[in-house]
């Protein structure tokens, strides 16, 4: 019995539940723009990047305590949304996608490049993690408990987003957006709150992110991080609350077996790529009809 | 209740609605026929914001409305009915009406799927759903109704919206014979509400059902506006469908 649980309660299943919970915050919010409102947001990892360097930067340089800190990742994040936002949602469709990858790319590209404030490639370390309530959060199973806090508000809202009157008109939206005007839907509010949401949420990822690993720096923010979680949304099928948290756990554990193999770092990371590749290729390949249907006009 | 005054759109330099001018008073029905190409459609997309004039104003009760958004217009009361049906499939029958009178109350943006409002808005929906004998089908998927049960949907849906000015492009389009009657049924309905409605269609004789006034389309102007017997007489008519003989 104490066996399960010293396995149960170890630092390595704590760090895995660690890494669901984030990928729960950031998945799920992508899911409201990407699943739900059908909107190629490719942009996801750039709030996430925003979030994660905003405390990073704060709680280091400024010494800014942890919920300042979380609240202006937040801010920041939704902030980047709404600027994004007004100039990427006057594309459609395809243009949108570019137009997101753009922003993407602007954002990773200062990352590296603007080194007086994000320190380019070598990131910032020593990113202490917060004492709240006399609690220690170097224990990881404490920052775990604290993770859960958000996690579990985080999802609360979303699931009440995608029943409520504001998912429904997303919903309307990624279907036949000139239909859900004719009956008096301001499509680009909607889209732009649902930006707004889904990005500050990603930053909120960050602040934990940055948080928990103590550093950062732009390699943990780069595009393929957001394939993996494009490749989480789809495989739980875009839209769907259920789907996207249960293949968010199934995708963040998938690869940790191979760690089993006894192989070294340099074979790992790209064969972790592939499987993910793979899925993503196998899912989109499958249900290709269903998860992207076409747009109607008038 | 609804005055158009030279109307005029063009598509990559091809002039679509050449000047056309058009006023409805509230309560009536007009009825709009043309061959194809010739305007009726952008007519439609024009007046509810979808396609924009190049000149001409459109307004609706006295205020202009030409530069609002498609959203804001049908806050006004502009009601579209769409030619490849406007429903929205992937959702139940019951949201498609909960969509409309949650946009009607300004309730979009609200998150929560609980509200004080929700349980009297889902009676309302029902009452509509019955109207056009649908309330069976509320929990359904939209994409599994016929053609017809998606038109009755959709015009009632557009009812639920609050439109007082009804803009049907072609409502028989991909519906049964059978189901015509019904649709029919709801167009006498919106006459018996008072509503004002304009009805794009082929099928003459289904529009002079319920129309006292016809006007035909033709290369982006109105070339023929009276009484169904002024139009059905009117050699122009025959001209315009079969050219000069």
């Amino acid at each position: 019995m104490s066996d399960i649980s010293g396995i149960i309660f170890s630092e390595y299943t704590i760090h895995l539940a660690i890494l669901v919970g984030l990928y729960a915050i950031l998945a799920q919010s992508l899911n409201l723009t990407f699943g739900l409102g059908q909107l190629f947001n490719l942009a996801h990892v750039a709030s996430y990047a925003i979030g994660a360097y905003t405390t990073a930067l704060l709680s280091t340089e400024a010494q800014w305590q942890f919920v300042p800190c979380v609240a202006a990742s937040i801010l920041l994040s939704g902030a980047f949304s709404v600027f994004l936002g007004t100039i990427a949602l006057r594309l459609t469709n395809d243009y949108f996608a570019i137009g997101t990858l753009a922003f993407g790319a602007v954002v990773s590209s200062l990352l590296i490049n603007w080194r007086s404030v994000t320190h380019g490639v070598l990131g910032i370390p020593g990113i202490p993690r917060p004492e709240i309530l006399g609690l220690d959060m170097y224990q990881n199973s404490n920052f775990l408990a604290l993770l859960l806090v958000f996690v579990v508000a985080v999802q609360a809202l979303y699931f009440a987003i995608s029943r409520g009157p504001f998912g429904r008109s997303l919903r309307a939206l990624a279907e036949y957006d000139q239909a859900a005007a004719a009956l008096g839907i301001n499509t680009r509010l909607v889209r732009n709150v649902a930006f707004l949401l889904s990005s500050a949420a990603a930053g909120l990822a960050g602040s934990f992110f940055a948080y928990y690993l103590n550093y950062i720096d732009p390699t943990s923010f780069a595009f393929g991080e957001m394939i993996f979680l494009m490749t989480i949304v789809v495989v739980g099928r875009p839209g769907s609350f259920f789907g996207v948290l249960l293949s968010t756990a199934f995708l963040v554990l998938l690869p940790e077996p191979l760690r089993f193999l006894n192989l070294d770092s340099a074979t790992l990371g790209p064969m972790r790529q592939l499987l993910y590749s793979l899925i993503l290729f196998a899912v989109v390949w499958w249900k290709r009809r269903s998860i992207f249907p076409e747009q109607r006009e008038v | 209740m609804l005055s158009i005054s030279g109307l005029e759109v063009s598509f990559q330099g091809s002039p679509v609605l050449n000047g056309l001018s058009l006023s409805v008073v509230a309560g009536e029905t007009v009825g709009i026929i043309g061959p194809n190409g010739s305007g009726k459609t952008t007519l439609f997309n024009c007046i509810s914001g979808f396609v924009t004039q190049r000149g001409g104003t459109i307004a609706l009760r006295g205020e202009e409305i030409q530069d609002l958004q498609p959203n804001a217009r049908a806050l006004r009361g502009l009601g579209r009915v769409f030619q490849n049906f406007g429903v929205f499939r992937n959702m139940t029958v019951l949201e498609n009406l909960l969509l409309a009178l949650e946009s009607r109350s300004d309730q979009m943006l609200s998150i929560l799927p609980w509200s004080s409002g929700r349980a009297q808005q889902k009676e309302q929906a029902l009452a509509l759903l019955r109207e056009v004998r649908l309330e069976e089908k509320a929990s359904l998927k939209a994409s599994s109704l016929s053609g017809g049960q998606m038109r009755l949907l959709e015009i009632i849906r557009t009812v639920a919206a609050g439109a007082e000015v009804f803009l049907l492009d072609e409502p028989t389009a991909g519906v049964s014979p059978r189901m015509k009657d019904d649709v029919t049924g709801i167009i006498r309905r919106l006459q018996e509400l008072g509503k004002t409605v304009m009805i794009i269609e082929h099928d003459i004789t289904f529009i002079e059902r319920f129309c006292t006034r016809i006007v035909v389309v033709n290369e982006g102007r109105i070339v023929l506006d009276g009484t169904p017997e002024q139009v059905r007489s009117d050699e122009q008519l025959k001209e315009i469908y079969f050219g000069r003989a």
